[in-house]
C-alpha cells in the first residue's frame, strides 16, 4: 500500500487546530504555546542558525493525538469554562463524514487573507467576518501549510482521500472516551451518515465501509511521504555530524514503516549507506551508495556527481583502499571545477589534505604526489578560498589545521594559540559549531605544554558540555585522552572504566570500535610492562599489531610502548634496531616532532639502561633543546632527566642535581608519576654521588654526606612511591634495593635484611598476582 | 399472482437451469441474475430448507433440483462426445483467452473482417462471406462450415462467443482515449463478418439437419445482427431465442434495448411467450421507457409478491420512482438495498444521481466511499465518485472519473451523459456533445442526453438545430414539463410563437400530471415542490411573452394575471390543502416581472389606479423597485396631470387650440 504524499491524520488536526487558532477559540496566553505547538511540526528541520539547539530536540513526525491533549488540555478557550482541548475534540468529532473532511479542505481558503476581488465579492454578498477573525497570509508558515495542505488534497484521487479519512477516523478513535461534552458526538459513531441509516458496528454494510480499520496498522497509515522525508532528513543529520550509526530500536521501525508501504526514497538509501559505512560493511556501503547515486541521477540532479565521487573517495580511505581513494578524489576535484562547485572543490581540498596528513606513507605508496604544494602553501591556499566563497566551516577547520601544524613543527606556540582562537572566534560568530575538534586541540596543546590539569578540563568540557553535538569520533578521542590521563598516574582502573562506560551501541560502528579496543589495549600494555607480566604483555603485542587502518597516532604509542618492552625485557639490539628504522621513518614522513623527541628520549634513554649513559648525551642534549624550542615540556623534563643522568655518570653530580631540582617541581604538576618516579631516582643517585663526594674525614663532610644519604634515601622514597602508584615492579623493587643497600651502607644489617625481605615479598607479591591474572 | 407450489418448484428449477447454462455458456451476468432471482424466491416447503445438507436426512441429492429438464438427445450425445475438449474452451474462457477458447472447436480458416469498415456489416455480410466463398476458396468455406456442423450447440455457442468477445476487446483496444481520435465509430468488431457468415450458415441449414434449435444461437445472432444495425431481423432472433430459451435474461435485455417507443413495446408484445419472463421483460423495458403507470407499479408488486427479496426488482421499483421524480421513495428504496447487499454496486450510479439531485452530499460521499472499498474500478463506482466531485463543483475531477468508468466500459451510458453535463458546465461545449452523442449512440432512449445535446446547442445559438434534440427528449419524456419548456423555447428563438405556446401548453399540462415534481438531474430547482393545481408562472409568463410577440395583448394580459395569480395559489374548495398554509408560490422574481409588465399594461391603458396599486405593490415586495417607483412617479404625473387637465380644460381650452395654431 502506498503511503501519502503529504497529508495525514496529524496534518488534518493540525488543521483542525489552526481553523480554531483564526477563530479566536484560543486565550491570548494559550496561543503562543498552541502557535510554537504547530510550528514545529511544520518547519523543516535543517538546523539553521537560531534552531540549531532546537532542532536537537526532534519531533516524532508520528506523534500521537495524544500530543494534541497535552499541549491543549491546559489552556482555557475564550468561551467560558472550556478549556482549548473541549473546542478542538469538538471540532474534530464534527468531522463525522467522508464529506465534512472535503468541506474542512474546501474551507480553508476562508482562512487566507482576503484578496482584493474576494472583499469585493464579500462586501457584495454582504458578508461580515467576526471582528476576531485571523486572517492568515499567503506567505507566512500557517498560510503556507493550509495551501500546500489544500494543494496536496485537491492532489489527491478519491480513494487516497478516503484512506486519508479512515486513517483520521483511527487516529481520532482514542479521544472518544475523553471529555463528557464530545460523548453526544462521537455517540454517532464514526460516520453520522451511517449512523442516520441505523446502521451500527457489525452490521454488514458498517463492516463493508469500516471493517478494515479493525486489524489496520496505524503506523503505516499515520505517516506521510512527506514525513519520511523529514525523518530521513534527521537521521542523514545525526549520521554525518555525529557519524554514528541508526540505533537498533530506530532501524527496526524504520523498516516496519518502509517496508510494507514498498515506497523506497532515495535518502533511505543513504541512510543505509551511513549506516553499512559506518559499521564496516564496506561491499553494502558501497551498493549503497551506488544506487543512492544512481537514482539522484534519474532525477537529473547532476549535481550530484562530484558528492557521490566525495563519498566515494572518503569509504575507500576510510576502508584502507587509498589508491582507489586518491582517484576518486582526483576525479571529485576534476568535477567540481567543471562544475564550478566551489563548496566541493574547497572541501576535497582540505580533505585531501586532511589525508595527506594523516597517512602519508599509505599515500605514497599509492603513488601520490602532492597536489597543493607543501602543507603549508596549501592550507593557505585553502584559507584564501574559504574567505573568498565565505566558506566558514572550511575556514575554521583550516585554522585549527594550521594550528596544528604549527605545533607539529614545533613552531611558536603563540601562533598556534591565534589560529586556535581565530577559529573559535569564527565558531562563535558563525555558529559553525566546530567545538569538537578544537577542544581536541586544545587539550593537546596544553598537554604539550604539560599542562594536564586544563588538557583534561578541555576534554570534560567538550564531554559535557558539547555531546549533543560534537561528532561521536571526537567525543571517543576526548575519552581516551583522560582514560590515559588517568593512566599516567597511575589510576589504570579508573582509566579502564572510563573506556568502559563507552555505550554499547558506539561499538557498532567498526572505526570508534577498533579505536576504543586499541585504547584499551594499550593502557592494559602499558600497565602489563610496568607490572612486567610478560606473557600479558606478549600477548596484547601481538593482539594490538597495528595496521594501516589504525589512527597514526595511536600506531605510534603502541610502538612506544613495544620499545619501552623490549627494553625493559633487556632485549636491546632489537629495540635499538626499532628505534633506528622508526626515527628513520619518522623523519622520512615529516612527522610530528613530539614523536621525533619521543625517539630520541628512548633512545638515550636505552643507552643509559645499557650502562653506557654518555654515548647518548648528544641525543639528549638535542632532544632538550629541541623540546625545550618547541615548547614540548613532558618532553624536555624527560630529557632532562636523562641529562642529569649522563651527568650522574660522568660524575657531574652537583650540575644533575640543578638541573634536576629545576625539572622536578614542574614535572609534579604535571602528573605523570612514572616521568616523577625515573626524576627522583636520578635524583637520589644524585644525592648519593654527592654523598659519595664528600669527605667522610672532616666533620663536616661527614654531617654533609649524612644529609646527602638521607636526601637520596628521601628521594628513594619518593621514587619509590611514585613507582607504587603506577605499579612498576622494577622500578619499586629497585628503590627498595636501594634502600637494602642505604641501610647498609649506614650499617644497619638488620633494616637491610628487612628491606632486602621488602623486595622479595613485593617481587614474589607482584608475581603471584601476574599468575593469578594468568588464571 | 400468486403460483402453485408445483409452479414454484417448476420455476425453481427453470431458474436454476438457467443460471447452469448460462454459466456454463460464459454469460456470467444472466447466469448472476437468474442465480439472484432464484434465491429471492421464498423458501418452500420442498426444499426442505430446515435439513442440513450433509445430515443423514437428505438423501444426497442437492435439495433444490426436484426434477431435472428434459434433454435434447443429439445435443447430449454430441456434448458427452466433445465433453473434454468443452472443458478445455470454458477454462480457457475463464482465463480471458478469447481466441484460445474458440480455436478449440472452430478452424483458424474463418472469413476475417469485412473490406469497407464502414459500411454497416448487416448487409455486407451476407455479401461478404459469400463474394469471398466464391471469389476465393469456396472448398475451405465448405469445410469449415462442415466442421462447424459436428459441433454441439452449446460448444458452437462457447466458440463463437468467444470470437465474437475477442472481437469486442480488440475494438475496444483499437479505440485507444475516450474522445481520442480513434474513438467512436472508426473501429469495428472485425469477429462479426465471420461469426454471421458461420450462423447464416448453420440457420439455413437448420430445418434439414433435424436437430432442435435451443435459442442460443439465435440470441448470439441477434446480437451480431444489432449490431450491424439490422434491427428488424434482430428483433426476430430475439423472439425466436426467447421462445425457445425464455430464462436467457441477457436476450431479454437485447431485445428490450431495441424496443425505442412504447409502441414498439405493444407491437412486440404479442410474439412473445406467455410466462414469468415476458412479465418481468414488460416490466423492465416499461421502466427504460419511462413508463411509469399506475399499472406497471401493479404489475411490479405482482412480481415481487414472487420474489419478494429481489435486488432487481426493487431497483426497478426505485427506477420507476425516480423517473416520475419522486427521489424521496426512490432514495428509501436504494438505500434500503444498500444496507442489505452493501457489496452491491450494480445501479449505484443511479442512485448517485437521486442523491446529486436530492443535493444529499454526505451521503454521496459516503456511497462514493462504499462503492470504492468494494471495487474502485467498476464503471459504477467511477460515477459515483464523478457526481460527487460534481456536485463539489470539481469538474476536471469528475471528468477524470467518468473517463475512468468509459475506459472500463465503453458503452456504459449514464457516464457519457454525466460528462456531457460536466462540459458544459466546463463551457467545452464541443467536448460536451460529442459526449451526449455518444450517449445517444449508445442509448437511443436517453432523454438526458437528448435534452443535454439541446442545451448545449442552444447555448451556441443553433436554436432550430437545437429544437431538434429538445423534440426528441420531449418524445420520450411526453410527461416532463421541463421538455415541453425547452421546446417552446426554441420554437420562440426562431420565431415560431404559436408553437411555442402549444409547446408551452404542452409544458403545463405536463407540470399538472405529476402530483409532485422535484426538479430534475440538471440541478436547477425550479418549479421544485409545486402543490396540486399550481401552474408555474414561469411558463405562464413566457406564454403571455410570446403572445405579446404576436400582439395578442389581449390572451397576453390574461396570461400575466394568471401568473400573478400563482402566487396566491389556486381558490379553497376544489384542492384543499391545508387550511392556514399557503398554497402559491409566492413572490418571485418572474411574478415580480408579470406584476411590473401587468403594472405598465394598466399604465398605457389608463388605468392608474391598478397600476398604482400592482407599483406599490412591487415597491413592498422590494424587487424592481427602481422601475417601479419610476412608474409611480409618472403615474403621479399622469394622475396629477389629468386633474389638472380636468379642472383646467375650460380655463385652458381657447388658448390650447392656439397654441396648437401656432
Amino acid at each position: 500500500m502506498a503511503i501519502s504524499r503529504y497529508l495525514t491524520p496529524q496534518k488534518i488536526s493540525l488543521l483542525v487546530l489552526v481553523n480554531l487558532y483564526c477563530d479566536s477559540v484560543p486565550t491570548s496566553s494559550a496561543t503562543i504555546p498552541i502557535l510554537s505547538f504547530i510550528l514545529s511540526h511544520l518547519v523543516p528541520l535543517v538546523s539553521s542558525n537560531a534552531r540549531s539547539t532546537h532542532s536537537a530536540v526532534y519531533q516524532n513526525v508520528g506523534f500521537s493525538i495524544q500530543a494534541f491533549e497535552d499541549v491543549l488540555l491546559g489552556h482555557a478557550s475564550t468561551m467560558p469554562g472550556r478549556t482549548v482541548l473541549d473546542v478542538f475534540l469538538r471540532r474534530m468529532w464534527e468531522i463525522n463524514s467522508f464529506d465534512a473532511l472535503h468541506d474542512l479542505f474546501s474551507n480553508l481558503g476562508e482562512l487566507l487573507m482576503r484578496t482584493r476581488e474576494d472583499a469585493e465579492r464579500e462586501a457584495a454578498a454582504g458578508v461580515v467576518h467576526p471582528v476576531d477573525q485571523i486572517f492568515l497570509s499567503r506567505t507566512s508558515p500557517l498560510g503556507a501549510f493550509i495551501r500546500r495542505a489544500r494543494l496536496e488534497f485537491t492532489r489527491l484521487q478519491f480513494h487516497d482521500a478516503m484512506k486519508l479519512w479512515s486513517a483520521f477516523i483511527s487516529y481520532r478513535a482514542p479521544t472518544a472516551q475523553w471529555t463528557r461534552r464530545i460523548a453526544p458526538l462521537a455517540s454517532t459513531g464514526v460516520d453520522a451518515i451511517v449512523a442516520d441509516m441505523g446502521m451500527k458496528e457489525n452490521d454488514p454494510l458498517f463492516e463493508v465501509a469500516y471493517g478494515h480499520l479493525e486489524g489496520e496498522d496505524i503506523t503505516e497509515q499515520v505517516i506521510s511521504a512527506d514525513d519520511f522525508d523529514r525523518m530521513l532528513e534527521f537521521q542523514l543529520d545525526q549520521l554525518q555530524r555525529l557519524g554514528c550509526r541508526v540505533p537498533d530500536e530506530m532501524r527496526k521501525q524504520l523498516r516496519t514503516m518502509l517496508g510494507p508501504s514498498g515506497v523506497v526514497l532515495r535518502q533511505s538509501h543513504l541512510v543505509k549507506f551511513f549506516d553499512a559505512w559506518k559499521a564496516g560493511d564496506y561491499t553494502s556501503a558501497f551498493d549503497n551508495l551506488h544506487r543512492y547515486y544512481d537514482y539522484a541521477m534519474q532525477t537529473r540532479e547532476k549535481i550530484h556527481y562530484q558528492y557521490a565521487l566525495l563519498h566515494m573517495a572518503i569509504l575507500q580511505a576510510d576502508f584502507g583502499c587509498f589508491g582507489e581513494s586518491i582517484a576518486a578524489i582526483n576525479e571529485t576535484i576534476t568535477t567540481a571545477r567543471e562544475n564550478q562547485d566551489m563548496t566541493c572543490l574547497n572541501f576535497s581540498l582540505s580533505w585531501l589534505n586532511h589525508l595527506t596528513k594523516a597517512y602519508p606513507k599509505e599515500l605514497k605508496r599509492a603513488g601520490y604526489i602532492g597536489m597543493l604544494g607543501s602543507e603549508r602553501e596549501g592550507l593557505l591556499f585553502l584559507k584564501s578560498k574559504a574567505k573568498e566563497t565565505k566558506m566558514y566551516n572550511l575556514l575554521g577547520a583550516t585554522l585549527l589545521n594550521e594550528a596544528k601544524l604549527c605545533l607539529a613543527t614545533g613552531e611558536s606556540i603563540p601562533r598556534a594559540f591565534e589560529y586556535m582562537y581565530q577559529a573559535s572566534h569564527l565558531n562563535i560568530r558563525e555558529n559553525i559549531n566546530i567545538y569538537g575538534s578544537q577542544m581536541l586541540l586544545e587539550s593537546t596543546l596544553y598537554s604539550r605544554l604539560g599542562i594536564v590539569h586544563i588538557s583534561s578540563v578541555h576534554c570534560e568540557l567538550l564531554l559535557h558540555c558539547y555531546k549533543g553535538s560534537a561528532p561521536i569520533d571526537e567525543q571517543i578521542r576526548a575519552i581516551g585522552r583522560c582514560a590515559f590521563i588517568a593512566s599516567q598516574s597511575g589510576r589504570y582502573d579508573d582509566a579502564l572504566a572510563l573506556l568502559e562506560s563507552i555505550p554499547l551501541s558506539t561499538h557498532r560502528s567498526l572505526k570508534f570500535h577498533q579505536y576504543i579496543y586499541h585504547c584499551t589495549g594499550l593502557i592494559k600494555l602499558r600497565r602489563a610492562i610496568r607490572r612486567t607480566n610478560w606473557a600479558a604483555v606478549d600477548q596484547l603485542l601481538l593482539k594490538l599489531t597495528p595496521d594501516s587502518s589504525t589512527d597514526p597516532e595511536l600506531t605510534f604509542l603502541l610502538t612506544e610502548a613495544r620499545l619501552s618492552s623490549l627494553i625493559q625485557r633487556g632485549r636491546h639490539p632489537e629495540a635499538f634496531s626499532l628505534i633506528e628504522s622508526l626515527a628513520q621513518e619518522l623523519k622520512d614522513t615529516n612527522a610530528d616532532i613530539l614523536q621525533r623527541v619521543s625517539m630520541l628520549i628512548t633512545k638515550a634513554n636505552l643507552f643509559a639502561k645499557v650502562g653506557n649513559a654518555e654515548r647518548g648525551f648528544s641525543v639528549a642534549l638535542r632532544a632538550a633543546s629541541i623540546a625545550f624550542k618547541a615548547r614540548l615540556m613532558p618532553s624536555l623534563w624527560q630529557a632532562i632527566g636523562l641529562l642529569a643522568n649522563i651527568l650522574n655518570a660522568i660524575g657531574e653530580f652537583a650540575a644533575a642535581g640543578k638541573l634536576l631540582d629545576a625539572v622536578i617541581p614542574q614535572s609534579l604538576e604535571h602528573g605523570d608519576l612514572s616521568l616523577c618516579a625515573t626524576l627522583y631516582a636520578f635524583q637520589a643517585d644524585c644525592s648519593m654521588g654527592l654523598a659519595g663526594q664528600d669527605d667522610p674525614s672532616t666533620s663536616n663532610g661527614q654531617r654533609r654526606r649524612a644529609v646527602n644519604v638521607n636526601k637520596a634515601e628521601y628521594y628513594i622514597d619518593r621514587a619509590r612511591e611514585c613507582y607504587k602508584r603506577v605499579e612498576d615492579i622494577e622500578g619499586e623493587c629497585e628503590q627498595l634495593c636501594k634502600k637494602a643497600i642505604l641501610a647498609k651502607l649506614r650499617g644497619d644489617e638488620q633494616l637491610a635484611e628487612e628491606w632486602a625481605q621488602n623486595y622479595l615479598a613485593t617481587w614474589n607479591a607482584a608475581r603471584e598476582r601476574i599468575g593469578e591474572e594468568v588464571v | 399472482m400468486s403460483l402453485s407450489a408445483h409452479d414454484l418448484v417448476q420455476l425453481q428449477t427453470q431458474l436454476q437451469d438457467a443460471a447452469i447454462s448460462c454459466t456454463e455458456r460464459c454469460l456470467y451476468q444472466s447466469a448472476k441474475w437468474a442465480a439472484e432471482l432464484l434465491t429471492s424466491l421464498p423458501s418452500s416447503e420442498t426444499d426442505g430448507s430446515d435439513t442440513e445438507v450433509n445430515s443423514p436426512m437428505s438423501d444426497g441429492r442437492p435439495p433444490q433440483t426436484p426434477d431435472r429438464l428434459p434433454k435434447d438427445p443429439i445435443e447430449t450425445r454430441l456434448e458427452a462426445c466433445e465433453s473434454h475438449k468443452y472443458l478445455l474452451a470454458k477454462t480457457y474462457f475463464d482465463c480471458r483467452e478469447y481466441d484460445r477458447c474458440a480455436a478449440v472447436f472452430l478452424p483458424s480458416t474463418l472469413p476475417k473482417g469485412s473490406i469497407i469498415p464502414s459500411s454497416s456489416p448487416s448487409t455486407k455480410t451476407k455479401t461478404a462471406a459469400k463474394g469471398k466463398a466464391k471469389a476465393g476458396t469456396p472448398s475451405k468455406a465448405k469445410l469449415t462450415f462442415e466442421s462447424v456442423q459436428g459441433l454441439s450447440q452449446k460448444s458452437l455457442f462457447l466458440a463463437l462467443y468467444a470470437k465474437y468477445i475477442a472481437g469486442e476487446k480488440r475494438k475496444d483496444e483499437d479505440s485507444e482515449m475516450i474522445l481520442g481520435p480513434q474513438d467512436g465509430g472508426v473501429t469495428t468488431n472485425k469477429e462479426l463478418v465471420g461469426i454471421s457468415a458461420i450462423l447464416e450458415e448453420w440457420f439455413t441449414y437448420l430445418p434439414t439437419s433435424g436437430r432442435q434449435p435451443q435459442g442460443w444461437l439465435e440470441y448470439l445472432y441477434g446480437i451480431v445482427l444489432a449490431k450491424g444495425k439490422n434491427e428488424a431481423a434482430a428483433t426476430e432472433y430475439f423472439i425466436q431465442s426467447v421462445h425457445q430459451y425464455p430464462y436467457n435474461w441477457g436476450a431479454w435485455q437485447e431485445l428490450s434495448s431495441l424496443v425505442g417507443t412504447v409502441e414498439e413495446l405493444n407491437h412486440v408484445a404479442p410474439s412473445l411467450p406467455q410466462n414469468i419472463m415476458t412479465y418481468i421483460f414488460h416490466i423492465y423495458t416499461s421502466q427504460e421507457l419511462y413508463q411509469s403507470t399506475e399499472q406497471i407499479h401493479n404489475q411490479l408488486n405482482q412480481v415481487l409478491g414472487i420474489f419478494p427479496t429481489s435486488t432487481f426488482l426493487k431497483t426497478q421499483r426505485a427506477l420507476l420512482y425516480y423517473h416520475t421524480k419522486d427521489f424521496d421513495e426512490a432514495e428509501c428504496i436504494f438505500s434500503n438495498l444498500l444496507i442489505t447487499d452493501p457489496h452491491r454496486i450494480d445501479s449505484l450510479d443511479n442512485y448517485s444521481n437521486i442523491l446529486y439531485v436530492m443535493g444529499m452530499r454526505p451521503k454521496l460521499a459516503f456511497l462514493a466511499q462504499l462503492a470504492t472499498t468494494t471495487d474502485k474500478f467498476r464503471p459504477e463506482t467511477c460515477c459515483v465518485v464523478g457526481n460527487y466531485y460534481s456536485l463539489k463543483s470539481e469538474h476536471e475531477k469528475a471528468v477524470m472519473y467518468f473517463r475512468r468508468a468509459l475506459t472500463l466500459d465503453r458503452n456504459f451510458l449514464s457516464a457519457w451523459t454525466l460528462m456531457g453535463h460536466e462540459f458544459v458546465e466546463m463551457k467545452n461545449t464541443h467536448a460536451a456533445i460529442e459526449s451526449y452523442r455518444r450517449a445517444v449512440d449508445v442509448n437511443r432512449k436517453d432523454y438526458r442526453a437528448w435534452y443535454g445535446l439541446g442545451q448545449t446547442y442552444e447555448v451556441l445559438e443553433m436554436h432550430s438545430y437545437a429544437l431538434f434534440y429538445h423534440q426528441r427528449a420531449a418524445a420520450l419524456r411526453p410527461y416532463d414539463p421541463k421538455m415541453w419548456m425547452a421546446v417552446g423555447q426554441c420554437f420562440g428563438k426562431v420565431n415560431k410563437c404559436m408553437n411555442g405556446i402549444r409547446a408551452y401548453k404542452r409544458a403545463l399540462v405536463a407540470g399538472s400530471y405529476y402530483d409532485a415534481g422535484a426538479g430534475s438531474s440538471f440541478g436547477s430547482q425550479e418549479g421544485a415542490g409545486l402543490g396540486g393545481g399550481i401552474l408555474d408562472p414561469e411558463v405562464l409568463y413566457q406564454i403571455a411573452l410570446l403572445y405579446e410577440r404576436l400582439n395578442d395583448m389581449q390572451e397576453c394580459a390574461a396570461y400575466m394575471e394568471l401568473t400573478l395569480a400563482q402566487e396566491e395559489g389556486p381558490e379553497d374548495g376544489e384542492y384543499s390543502g391545508m387550511p392556514g398554509e399557503p398554497m402559491g408560490v409566492g413572490v418571485t422574481p418572474t411574478t415580480s416581472k408579470a406584476r411590473l409588465w401587468l403594472a405598465r399594461w394598466e399604465y398605457m391603458r389608463g388605468m392608474f389606479q391598478r397600476a398604482m396599486e400592482l407599483a406599490n405593490e412591487l415597491c413592498q415586495d422590494g424587487v424592481e423597485v427602481e422601475d417601479a417607483k419610476a412608474l409611480v412617479r409618472d403615474i403621479r404625473a399622469r394622475i396629477e396631470r389629468e386633474k389638472d387637465d380636468g379642472r383646467s380644460d375650460a380655463v385652458t381650452d381657447g388658448s390650447r387650440r392656439v397654441r396648437n395654431r401656432g
